[in-house]
């Protein structure tokens, strides 16, 4: 039987304790790339705690630095070496997803970094229960449709956010993003039923 | 680490009163923020209730709109707004509603205090901003001519009690012990009659204690000199604005020599704006003795007399004064326990008649009845026989005099087990006899109010499975609802009393509202319909095709209106000093009204021939 972290599956997500998360990276690939930021959020119940935000900048250790990603996070080599070693940052990371679920946009990017992550430095690899934002945003846009092909461009951030009305955000910093995250997820579950339970929102 | 959460702070830096305030500040502020998401249509305050937080509009649109309805304002997203329950520490003015989709900056009420304090021109800026919208709220009032009471009314008809003095001299602790005997939080400071300064609970606090002054030394040195006062003739607005504006809660009220009448505080202010049905049950809960629940009662006819001139529908108006009533006689019933202790075995206390139904008046007496646990022995009926004499004597003093038919829990034949009620009942439907019927229709109308409800509801179940087969029990009833004629003449005009006290008046019970009682009851147990109140009963009689849709519809509306004629006789008979009753001088309707209620009459009298003919009445002796 699989132990749920953040709570038993029929638990509503009113009750639902969940740690928004967003990692910027030096690309898509655990096994190449590196984690350059970490921004996350606590999500209560339907109510975000800003108290709990948190980010950090992560040194990376690869020869290579930053390199062309820089485009993308506007982190360059200066901020990065004021930042904090991986080692230093993931403890903190794993402790404030205990008895949390991960919330995250796409987060098979930010489960493929942590576990890859936890992997290298020796500690043990987090058994998470994780809500998508992407998925559940298939389930909004597809409230109104029976069929139809819902593409990536509909699935982003920032057009799950417009699509629900929610406002423009400069993306890629790692708390924005989470944040961002965060916002989203109220609003979809809004849209879907505050009534749902865990379980409903894993399918 | 960093934790600036940039895109909020960016946003509020972007808005007064956020744009002054400093960096650091700010950032505290945004770090102790929640966020919340709300969808249209989601109430997120309302009139009376109380908030520990200040909302600010993120994205999306708020409707912020008076207890009536009408719009106060339209925020945008940047809008502070639920701080008016933290800046007058009084509950909400206003509803708040989204009107789309909105997402919510929650500030909690320590963090907008700390802010305030740490930045005076934060405060400011929230003080005025709330006096900006009590202006406008107070300005549509008067364009609508919906004035509320905080309008019309002075502040000298506040003043409750003579003040409480003391002189400058006098001892900070003779103040102090002055205060407790007397149960005030502040003391008026006078010298040669002239009122020199004011002395609170805070200031013991502040001035005195945190201090580790000399409680012996004289009043004078902590008081606050030549405190803020209101005029007797002004309006209690003006003096509620000065207290918002000066953040004070207590106002000293002069006469036009300037000699010291009474004090006002913001609460007087709260309860007296709404006279909200909200408040006074609050009130009825925390009542500690019958003395004073007594007094909360005499509040009922002014509530009523206001929801008639703010056109509450008579339905409307009777929930609002059954609940009143419930809550007073639930008071009592827990007053009682407490000092008889718990009972010996469960019981439920049931109300009959109107109160039952939702539809309580003015001029309602009591009917009310135990029903106890199938366990109780005879030595167990001292304590109900206590407890039933406590609260009836309790409501008589609270403005509901005693059944004049017995039928209260006090007679011992209808406070009795569960076993004994069955029996009752069964003697009801299974060997009718009319009058015995008739005494027994009103306890068909039944509703649990304290106790093990469960008792009354199981019962309520079985009865009400054998009502549609008690044929014979039925068309008594039915005989003698039908049997309630409505005065209207042959003519068509409208029939008034012949003789007695009340000649030549319409009496809007009889015929009006206890035929239509009446003929709802009937259709209710000939269907075994568990709805109580009539305007339910008619409901479901149609969707249970007891009555046809068309005619039920018509005689809600009879009721409705037949019923609101006598709400507002009444209401104006206790204004004016006199016994509420059920009899109207024609003279004082309008012709409208006239026509109105001979057509409601006429509906009446058409539903009492509809079940005419659904019953076989003609076999009956």
């Amino acid at each position: 039987m699989r132990w749920w972290r953040g709570g038993a599956p029929d638990r509503g997500i009113a009750d639902l304790e969940l740690l928004a998360l967003d990692l910027e990276t030096t690309g898509l690939e655990p096994a190449r790339h590196e984690i350059v930021s970490v921004g996350m959020v606590p999500v209560s119940g339907l109510t975000i705690e800003l108290s709990g935000a948190q980010q950090w900048a992560v040194r990376p250790t690869g020869a290579d630095g930053v390199g062309q990603s820089a485009t993308v996070h506007g982190i360059t080599d200066d901020a990065v070496a004021e930042a904090h070693p991986l080692q230093e940052v993931l403890p903190q990371v794993l402790t404030a997803l205990h008895g949390r679920v991960l919330l995250a946009h796409h987060a098979s990017i930010e489960v493929g970094f942590l576990t890859r992550a936890s992997r290298a430095a020796d500690l043990p690899v987090p058994d998470l229960t994780v809500v998508d934002t992407v998925r559940l945003q298939r389930r909004v846009l597809r409230l109104g449709r029976t069929r139809g092909h819902l593409g990536e461009e509909d699935l982003a951030l920032a057009a799950a956010r417009e699509h629900l009305g929610l406002p423009r955000y400069r993306s890629h910093e790692a708390l924005t993003d989470a944040l961002a995250c965060a916002e989203l997820y109220l609003a979809q579950v809004a849209v879907l039923g505050e009534d749902l339970t865990l379980r409903q929102l894993l399918r | 680490m960093s934790a600036d959460v940039t895109e909020v702070a960016d946003f509020l830096a972007s808005r007064a009163p956020f744009r002054e305030l400093p960096r650091a500040l700010l950032q505290t502020l945004v770090r102790q923020t929640a966020i919340r998401y709300v969808r249209r249509g989601t109430r997120i305050l309302s009139v009376g209730e109380t908030n520990e937080v200040m909302f600010v509009l993120r994205s999306g649109a708020v409707d912020i709109t008076d207890g009536d309805g009408g719009l106060v304002e339209r925020s945008e997203p940047g809008t502070c707004f639920g701080m008016s329950t933290l800046v007058e520490r009084a509950p909400s003015r206003y509803d708040f509603t989204a009107i789309e989709d909105s997402l919510l900056l929650v500030v909690p009420a320590e963090t907008f205090h700390a802010t305030c304090e740490r930045d005076e021109g934060f405060g400011a800026y929230f003080t005025s901003a709330h006096t900006a919208r009590l202006r406008r709220a107070v300005a549509l009032l008067h364009t609508t001519d919906r004035g509320g009471a905080v309008l019309r009314t002075s502040v000298g008809d506040l003043v409750r009690r003579a003040p409480v003095t003391a002189a400058p001299g006098d001892s900070i602790r003779a103040a102090a012990q002055l205060m407790a005997a007397e149960r005030v939080s502040s003391v008026l400071v006078q010298q040669d009659g002239r009122l020199v300064g004011i002395v609170t609970d805070r200031d013991l606090r502040t001035r005195v204690l945190a201090e580790g002054r000399d409680p012996e030394g004289p009043v004078a040195e902590v008081m606050t000199p030549e405190p803020a006062t209101a005029r007797i003739d002004a309006l209690a607005f003006e003096a509620l604005m000065e207290m918002v504006e000066r953040k004070i809660h207590h106002l000293p009220v002069l006469d036009r020599a300037g000699g010291v009448v009474g004090l006002i505080s913001g609460t007087d202010l709260m309860r007296l704006e709404h006279n909200n049905p909200v408040y006074l049950v609050a009130d009825i809960e925390a009542a500690s003795d019958v003395a004073a629940l007594a007094s909360l009662g005499t509040r009922i006819p002014v509530i009523v007399d206001q929801l008639v001139a703010e056109d509450a529908t008579a339905q409307d108006i009777g929930r609002v004064v059954t609940s009143l009533g419930d809550a007073i006689e639930r008071r009592l019933l827990v007053l009682a326990e407490t000092e008889l202790g718990p009972p010996p075995v469960p019981y439920c206390w049931v109300v009959l008649g109107s109160q039952a139904r939702h539809e309580q008046g003015l001029a309602s007496d009591q009917d009310n009845a135990l029903v106890i646990a199938d366990e109780m022995t005879r030595e167990h009926d001292h304590y109900f026989a206590a407890l039933a004499q406590r609260v009836s004597a309790g409501l008589v003093e609270c403005g509901y005099p005693l059944c004049p038919g017995d039928v209260m829990a006090t007679n011992p034949r209808w406070r009795a087990s569960v076993a004994t009620w069955r029996a009752h009942f069964d003697r009801w439907l299974d060997t009718p006899e009319p009058q015995a019927v008739l005494n027994g229709s009103i306890f068909f109308d039944m509703r649990p109010l304290h106790g093990a409800v469960d008792l009354v509801e199981d019962l309520r179940a079985d009865v009400l499975a054998r009502t549609r087969h008690a044929d014979l029990f039925l068309a008594y009833l039915a005989r003698h609802a039908v049997g309630r004629r409505p005065p209207i003449g042959f003519f068509r005009g409208l029939v008034l009393e012949r003789e007695g006290r009340h000649r030549d008046r319409l009496d809007l019970k009889a015929g009006g509202v206890g035929a239509v009682v009446e003929l709802a009851r009937v259709h209710a147990l000939l269907g075994g319909l568990p709805e109580v109140n009539s305007h339910a009963r008619i409901d479901a009689a149609a969707r249970a095709g007891s009555i046809s849709a068309g005619l039920a519809a018509e005689l809600i509306d009879a009721l409705e209106f037949v019923a609101y004629l006598r709400m507002r006789h009444q209401g104006h008979a206790v204004r004016s000093g006199r016994e509420p009753d059920n009899f109207v001088d024609p003279a004082t309707l309008t012709d409208f009204e006239r026509r109105h209620l001979r057509d409601a009459f006429r509906i009446i009298r058409a539903a009492q021939q509809a079940l005419l003919q659904r019953l076989p009445l003609e076999n009956l002796s």
